[in-house]
């Protein structure tokens, strides 16, 4: 709503000034000058209650100023270019600001809190530390806490990237903002609000964004010197001239249009670009660092692997069984579990076109895995403890140094077979990874996953350093620390638990389809086609923008500067100001548009890398 | 003010569309009585106020806010 506000503003006024210009009447010119100024006066008025004296100030002056010495024009051009550059640069912010709010909004607003034995819905910024709330089986966990009584498995991808379900019973931890999958808990409140892992994750991001936000809000950092220095010098000059038109004129000419306008379009035009290329690139200056990136921080799970598990091995130990008879024991088994492990069994059975059919009782035991009824049999897929006779763990052990999640499936308490499933690595990884390299940047990858899943993953890929078992803070703390070893740090992450570091991160890099909303508008570049390989080719594009921003600035301020001189040596009349002024805003626009046209050399590159990237794989 | 009393309050807002507002909230909610810090969160819209509920309540957080021109509400994180 407050978007189509900014906007119908920018657009009413526009079409007054066409109306006044296809009439010939002032009135309509001064009504887009009222339209468009409205606002701009309201937050000139707020800033100076304050004591703060803001660029909307000079607008205001400006555009008065020109109403009064009847230069309706001019009024109504100052107001509605800095309405238009308003809404422009707010509609990049807002996408900043709409993913954090995405990630607070992860949070659930009420939770089920136990009072004498009874349960009462309240407001959880209500509750405090020590209360015992309730949560049910598909139900959000609203505080960081302690698990008092029940069991169930609890889906922490958000906190710790962990794409498993976690066994919780009591006396274990569980997060604020994690979903419970099965069972119910009782859990006492440790951490409520603001002092979650979840806020401290969010926290973080802010802080790491609030710095970016101030780097990059070029115009207000410029208006505290620029604007008093341009009303202290017309009044100096009204005072010492007695030309109350000079000092206006210098007014309105030193007001900056194309310099309000030069960043926000500049900024739009390269995103609409990159977007067309499937790049989401988010900002302006932070973009020039990407040319300095020597090391890339890459998540595993979702950005290196697929992100979900996958069926990979069937292991035979009764030879009166055959493969595909082990597998379909354990899918039809598994039938009756919502774990994602089952998942992956029942998937790869039917890959293997096996028929698997609902089974009729089964039995989850937590943490251990489930036992079913299938065909007048006890079948059970699991861990060791739900059989009474299983050779030895060798196997086991062996499959799971290898990265994988190993169960044993047994019949009638004897262990006939095992099945293994593990995340896979995505077929552009490996090309993705060999390009980073070729551009002597060092590549990292930053898990939340166990050590032995990281190390195979990494030995596959050829990454330089593998980092295991991270909690979200553990990863802005690595990327801190390569940041301090004199880096320029690239982060590449697609969930929640990432989005600090990609907020500390110098750039950060989300992958589109498999990310989630917090991941990639917090990130400065996102992935949408979702593909590793495409990393080069949306540094080069984000430093185009760059360039063109800063080109467009350049412009900007020398047209100021020249006819501010023209002006105070004679010569410049407001006329001919406004003209030149116009002018340098349409140049501006024109050169920012000009990011919209893919270069023959951009086509090049890109073409290269898709064919590198094939080779690679092709190897 | 004792820090025993004090009471950190979050409230949030999708208005907040100029890093200048961060300005005009914090010197309003910083003015108030009974409030120890206040600090706005521009790239997400939470203010983060810690205050003493005796003296200021979290009504008249939400109050001062609107007085310079954002509605805000209290929110769980």
């Amino acid at each position: 709503m407050k978007q189509w506000n900014t906007w119908g503003v920018v657009i009413a006024s526009g079409l007054l000034i066409i109306a006044s210009w296809l009439t010939g009447s002032d009135w309509l010119m001064i009504a887009a000058a009222a339209v468009a100024g409205y606002r701009i006066a309201i937050s000139a008025y707020q800033a100076l209650r304050i004591k703060t004296v803001s660029i909307d100030l000079l607008v205001i002056v400006a555009a008065v100023g020109a109403l009064f010495i009847h230069n309706y024009w001019e009024s109504a051009a100052v107001t509605f270019l800095f309405a238009l550059g308003g809404a422009l640069e707010r509609a990049t912010l807002n996408k900043t600001r709409q993913a954090l709010s995405d990630l607070v909004d992860a949070a659930p607003e009420t939770a089920t809190v136990l009072r004498d034995g009874e349960p009462q819905t309240v407001e959880v910024w209500e509750l405090v530390p020590g209360d015992t709330v309730l949560i049910r089986n598909g139900e959000q966990v609203p505080v960081d806490g302690t698990v008092v009584s029940g069991h169930g498995g609890v889906d922490e991808a958000s906190i710790t990237g962990e794409s498993v379900p976690a066994e919780k019973a009591e006396g274990m931890e569980v997060f604020a903002g994690t979903w419970l999958r099965s069972g119910v808990l009782r859990v006492q409140a440790v951490r409520i609000g603001a002092n979650t892992a979840l806020a401290r994750i969010i926290h973080r991001v802010e802080d790491a964004q609030d710095a970016k936000a101030k780097t990059q809000t070029f115009m207000e950092k410029f208006a505290k010197y620029y604007t008093p220095g341009v009303m202290l010098s017309a009044l100096v000059i009204g005072l010492l001239t007695r030309n109350v038109e000079l000092a206006l004129t210098l007014l309105v000419i030193g007001c900056p249009g194309a310099l309000v306008i030069s960043i926000p379009v500049s900024i739009v035009a390269g995103i609409g670009r990159s977007a067309k290329d499937g790049v989401l690139i988010k900002g302006g200056e932070f973009l020039e660092t990407s040319a300095r990136v020597s090391a890339v921080v890459v998540d595993k799970t979702g950005t290196l692997t697929n992100g979900r598990p996958e069926l990979t091995d069937v292991v035979v130990l009764d030879d009166a069984w055959s493969e595909d008879q082990v597998l379909a024991l354990a899918a039809r088994a598994e039938t009756a579990s919502e774990h994602p492990l089952a998942d992956a069994i029942i998937r790869g059975a039917e890959q293997r076109k096996l028929a698997v059919a609902m089974v009729e009782r089964a039995e989850p035991v937590t943490g251990k895995g489930i036992r079913a009824e299938v065909d007048g049999h006890t079948v059970a897929v699991g861990s060791a403890d739900l059989l009474d006779h299983t050779p030895a763990n060798d196997r086991i052990l062996a499959l799971n140094a290898a990265g994988k999640t190993a169960m044993f499936v047994g019949v009638d308490g004897r262990a006939v077979g095992i099945v293994a499933v593990a995340d896979t690595i995505r077929d552009d990884a490996r090309a993705a990874v060999q390009a980073l390299h070729d551009n002597g940047i060092k590549v990292v990858m930053a898990t939340g996953d166990a050590r032995r899943v990281a190390d195979n993953v990494a030995a596959e890929l050829g990454v330089d350093e593998v980092h295991a078992d991270l909690l979200p803070e553990d990863k802005l703390t690595l990327v801190k620390e390569l940041q301090r070893q004199g880096h320029t740090v690239a982060m590449v992450g697609d969930g929640v638990n990432d989005t600090p570091a990609l907020a500390q991160a110098d750039i950060g890099v989300a992958m589109g389809a498999a990310g989630s909303p917090a991941a990639i508008e917090t990130a400065d570049i996102a992935l949408m086609a979702d593909r590793l390989p495409r990393l080069p080719y949306a540094l080069g594009l984000a430093k185009r923008t760059v360039n063109t921003m800063r080109l467009n600035i350049a412009i900007a301020l020398l047209t100021v500067a020249v006819l501010l001189a023209g002006v105070l040596a004679g010569g410049v009349t407001m006329a001919i100001g406004m003209l030149v002024h116009e002018a340098s805003v349409l140049l501006v626009i024109a050169i920012a548009m000009l990011l919209l046209r893919p270069t023959l050399k951009e086509a090049k590159q890109s073409t290269t890398q898709r064919h590198e990237a094939a080779e690679v794989l092709a190897s | 003010m004792t820090t025993s009393t004090l009471k950190t309050t979050t409230l949030r807002s999708d208005e907040f569309s100029c890093p200048s507002c961060v300005d005009k909230i914090e010197t309003k909610l910083r003015g108030l009585e009974g409030v120890e810090s206040a600090e706005v969160k521009f790239a997400s819209g939470r203010v983060l106020v810690s205050h003493d509920p005796a003296k200021a309540s979290v009504r008249a957080l939400v109050d001062a806010v609107a007085e310079v021109g954002f509605n805000v509400k209290p929110s769980a994180i």
